[in-house]
Order: structure tokens, then sequence, then C-alpha cells
């Protein structure tokens, strides 16, 4: 015995799925509009090399108005650095561990204090250790989640606080394919980066009742950057 | 021409195998395959001491198999082995089976009990190596204990996110570590990683607990890619994914009013008779209830916007609050349970 308000949910619930499988095609048939980053401050972890130099420039080119990078590697920071500086873009860069959860929420406050709020965060950092099980190192196994995974939750704890303060923000995670179809010899890396996809959706769905805060997760698969550099397919 | 030839005819010849299975698969739901027998064979459990611990522990008893309980509560894991040993004494005396020299052995099972934190690597390689020592090799490893820190993210005190990980994920990578090798040598063992429908899809509030039990399958799913890749095919993985089950670990969750028939908190028992059938018919995966199946694939091919509406309408994308809200009030000073 099914009362109206039910029954009314249940003969909707066909049509919302396809009403947004239709929107979705459309979206993906049609250019959307794409938002304005003038006021908006991007902090990018990794962003000294690979696919997080490429994404600094890019956002500095869509007219951000400042780009913070955190990184480990002071020299690959400083040259990004310097690379969109000339452009005409705002930009400075942090030397911060994302695995070491004390220096995140420390350089989050140098980041408050000499920049400003962060409204996009870019969760880019990753490495791969890149063995099968028995042959990887225990040190190294971990140091993959600290960095891939238990980084985002504390760079998430960092600065999403004033994002939903002020109603505004964007949280993006560079994942990977990987996370979703595993392969032999990155073990590691598949762990951490199903975590940190899981991480996401949880917060994603938890971030449906803040209109103003958005969540975009990348799978990208294998990138022509150094990370996986060597790696074939057939 | 040739290149091109080589490659069309691997094609149909994947297509064929990749049908191939379908069928086999099909055919396993009609002709049940045999349960193959653990007699006599070592079993670690980790996380022995209660919830689905404590009934794998009971199921692999009643099969005369030996028992190794690894928990941190070392009450509840005694009390585990109490149990186990009364399914050993009131079991049929058993037949016994001739050794080398054809002498009549009695095989009599035995169960045994070491208190570890399967969070600390240390630990798990110290208590592995024991077991070596006093048990013998490890055929079947079932990777089970699990913690939820019940916390929202941002109200969560970051050693209980550490933990949760530590426990639910990385625990897998030394337990897998310490005995994978002479499962490797003897191309034998099982491995069966317990982790959760929240292993395959979120929900909202539980970002740790998602987070670990995808992970968890992750590392499951890659090592089984490598085994396959290193050809060890007497090394079986099989990954269990229950629904909600009523060990009280997630007390408190709801989802939908109306849905909630179809997907009632699982009985712990059926949840474990399910997954010791497909360990014990090799299967790679269970999920429980089969619903499951339909949610994941669901998700697979459905746009995100959808697959909102999906969670909304089963009630699942807040199911986890008044969970977290009961966490909140109960004056337990130690906000973790762990094990179950």
């Amino acid at each position: 015995m099914m009362d109206t308000k039910l029954l009314g949910c249940v003969v909707l619930f066909p049509i919302q799925i396809l009403f947004c499988i239709l929107k979705a095609t459309v979206r993906l048939l049609v250019p959307l509009k794409r938002k304005d980053l003038v006021a908006d401050v991007v902090l990018i972890t990794g962003g000294g090399r690979g696919i997080g130099r490429h994404l600094a420039k890019e956002f500095a080119k869509q007219g951000a108005r400042k780009v913070i990078l955190w990184g480990r590697t002071e020299k690959c920071l400083r040259e990004t650095c310097e690379e969109i500086a000339m452009t005409g873009t705002e930009c400075h860069y942090f030397v911060c561990d994302v695995g070491n959860r004390e220096e995140v929420y420390q350089q989050a406050k140098v980041v408050r204090e000499k920049v400003g709020d962060v409204t996009i965060l870019v969760n880019n950092a990753a490495v791969v250790h890149g063995k099968t099980l028995m042959k990887s190192d225990d040190d190294a196994l971990l140091k993959t989640q600290h960095i891939n995974t238990l980084g985002q939750f504390w760079t998430m704890k960092a600065f999403l606080p004033r994002m939903l303060e002020l109603c505004h923000g964007h949280v993006v995670c560079i994942n990977s394919i990987l996370s979703l179809s595993s392969i032999p010899g990155a073990i590691d890396y598949c762990t951490s980066k199903a975590s940190a996809y899981a991480f996401m959706e949880s917060l994603t769905l938890g971030l449906l009742d803040c209109p103003g805060v958005d969540c975009t997760t990348v799978l990208p698969f294998h990138t022509d950057t150094e990370m996986f550099q060597g790696m074939r397919v057939r | 021409l040739r290149f091109t030839m080589n490659i069309v005819v691997e094609f149909f010849v994947v297509s064929f195998k990749v049908m191939w299975s379908f069928v086999l698969a099909g055919a396993k739901w009609l002709i049940k395959p045999e349960e193959k027998s653990v007699e006599g064979q070592v079993c670690v459990i980790t996380g022995g001491g209660s919830g689905l611990g404590r009934l794998f522990a009971a199921e692999f008893a009643r099969r005369r198999a030996t028992l190794v309980l690894w928990d941190v509560n070392r009450r509840a894991n005694e009390e585990t082995a109490e149990l186990v040993r009364d399914i050993y004494r009131e079991m049929v005396p058993p037949k016994g089976f001739r050794n080398s020299v054809g002498e009549l052995q009695l095989f009599q099972p035995q169960v045994y009990t070491y208190v570890c934190d399967v969070s600390k690597r240390e630990s798990v390689y110290s208590t592995a190596e024991k077991v070596r020592r006093e048990v013998g090799n490890v055929t079947f490893l079932i990777n089970n204990a699990g913690v939820v820190s019940g916390h929202h993210l941002l109200e969560c005190p970051d050693e209980l996110i550490e933990k949760t990980m530590m426990v639910n994920c990385h625990a897998h990578f030394w337990t897998t570590k310490a005995f994978l090798p002479k499962m490797l040598e003897l191309n034998q063992g099982h491995i069966v990683t317990v982790a959760s429908s929240l292993g395959l899809f979120s929900t909202a509030g539980v970002e740790d607990y998602c987070a670990s039990k995808f992970g968890a399958i992750g590392f499951h799913e890659s090592l089984s890619h490598e085994l396959k890749a290193a050809s060890k095919d007497g090394i079986k993985m099989t990954l269990v994914c229950p629904f909600l089950v009523d060990t009280g670990m997630f007390k408190g969750c709801k989802i939908r009013k109306e849905m909630a028939p179809f997907f009632p908190p699982l009985k712990a028992e059926y949840c474990v008779e399910r997954a010791m059938r497909a360990i014990l018919t090799d299967q790679p995966m269970v999920c429980t209830p089969r619903t499951m199946y339909v949610v994941t694939f669901m998700k697979t091919v459905l746009p995100f916007d959808a697959i909102v509406c999906m969670y909304r309408f089963l009630g699942a994308d807040k199911c986890m609050y008044p969970f977290l809200a009961q966490r909140k009030e109960s004056t337990n000073n130690n906000g973790m349970k762990p094990g179950m």
C-alpha cells in the first residue's frame, strides 16, 4: 500500500533518469558557458611539473586572479611560477609536502595570510612507486598512500571550511582511470587513486547541499608526462 | 597486411573468449559448482573477534579448517576461539587419512589466537612470523578487519581518519606481503578481501570509510591482475561486498523508509553463507544482496546527475547521516569501535 507521494516518486523516477541522460547528451554536443575566473584564487598541489604545471598555465591563461603552486621541488616550482608571472598573472609558490599533515595546515595558514582565500583547490599531487607488491618497499607504499590519498583529506580540511563559509568554491581532483580499472605493477598507485576517487565521490554527494561549492574529478588515461614514462600499451 | 590479419584474428579470438566467459558464468548459475574442501588447511582471519569475522571463523571451523584469529581485542578474540572449539567438539569424529607411510592419522583441527593491531606494520609481520612458526603455511587469508570513524570529514579528528585508512586499507598491504610469498612458492592459496558495497559506490558523510573500502578493492583488483600476469593460477582471490550488515557497525544508518523493505540490513549469517559459497567455489566476487550488482552497473552507465537521482530516490545519499548523528550523541568517549 503506497501513498500517493511515493507513487508519484516511483512514476517520476524513470522520467527523471531519462531527463538526466538527455541533459548529459546535450552537454556533450553543445559547448557550455565557462565560468569567469577573474575573482578566483587557484591553488594547485604538485604544480611544479607535469599536469599540474600545464594546469597552472592554463588557469593563468583563462584569467584567474592568482595562482598558487605547492610542491616538493623548489626548482620546478620557481620555474613554473616565473613562467606564469611573465604572462601577467600573480603567481606564488610554497614548498609543501601534502603527505605531511602538519606541513599542509601550516602552509595553508601562510597562504591565507600572504595571498588570500583559496577558491579553487586542485588536488593534483601524486607519486607512483610502480613495482609489484612483493617487490615494493613498504615505506614507499605508504608514502604513495599518504601523498595521493591522505594529502587530499588534509588539503580539503584546510581549505574547504572557508569555501563553505563564502559559499563559493570549487574542488578539483586529478585522479586517474587506474582508480577504476587496475593494472599490474602499480598496486600502490591504483589503491591510492581508488581511495581518492571514493573520497571525492562521497564529498561530492555531501556538497550537493551547498550550491556555491562545486566538485570535479578528472580521470585521465596515460598522459605523456614524466610520471608514467616508459609505460606502453600494446 | 599480415599484421592487420593477426590483429583481426586475435580480436575474434578475444570476442569469443569474452562470450564464452558469459556462457560459463550462466552455467554456474544453473549447475552449482562443487565446493572445495578446506579440511586441515590454515585460515587466518583478521578482525576475528566480532561481527563477520566471528561468523567466518564458525563457518571455516565447521569445515574443519585450522583457524588463526587475529584481533586487537583479546577478550573478543578468545570468545570466538571458544565458539570455534565448541564447534570442533560437536563435529563427527574425523575419518582418518593416511600419511605418506600409510599410517592412519586422525586430524584434529585447532584454533590459535593472536592479539594483533593490523594497522601497525611491525605487529603484522611479527605475528605472521609467529603463525608460520607455530601453525604452518597459511592457505586462506581473510582480510576482514574494519573500522569506521563515524564523523563527517570536517568534524573528524585527523587521527581517526588515518586509523580508518590504516586498518581498512593499508593493513591489507602488510598481511598480504606477510603471507603471499609462501602462497606464491606453493602456487596455492586464497586471499579474501571483505570490503563493502560502500567500496563500489559512495554515500555522503563517510568519506574516510568509502575511501578506505574503494582502496581495498583497488588493491584487490590490482593484486589479482598481478597474479594473473605472473600466471599463478593456484592462488585465488575473492572480493566480498556486503551491503549494510546488522552487526551494529553502522547502527542508525537508514535508507528511505519506503525502500527499506527492498534493502533491509543483511542478516550477518546470510551474508557469510553467500560469501563462503563464493570462496569455496573460487568465485572472484560476491555482492550481497544481489541488487547491489544492479546499482553498481547503473553507476557505470548513467551520467552523474542520474546517479544522484537514483541515490535520492533510494534515500541512499544521506543514509549515513542518522548513523553519524547517533555516534555524536553517544556518550562513548572512545569515538571508534575497533573490529565491528
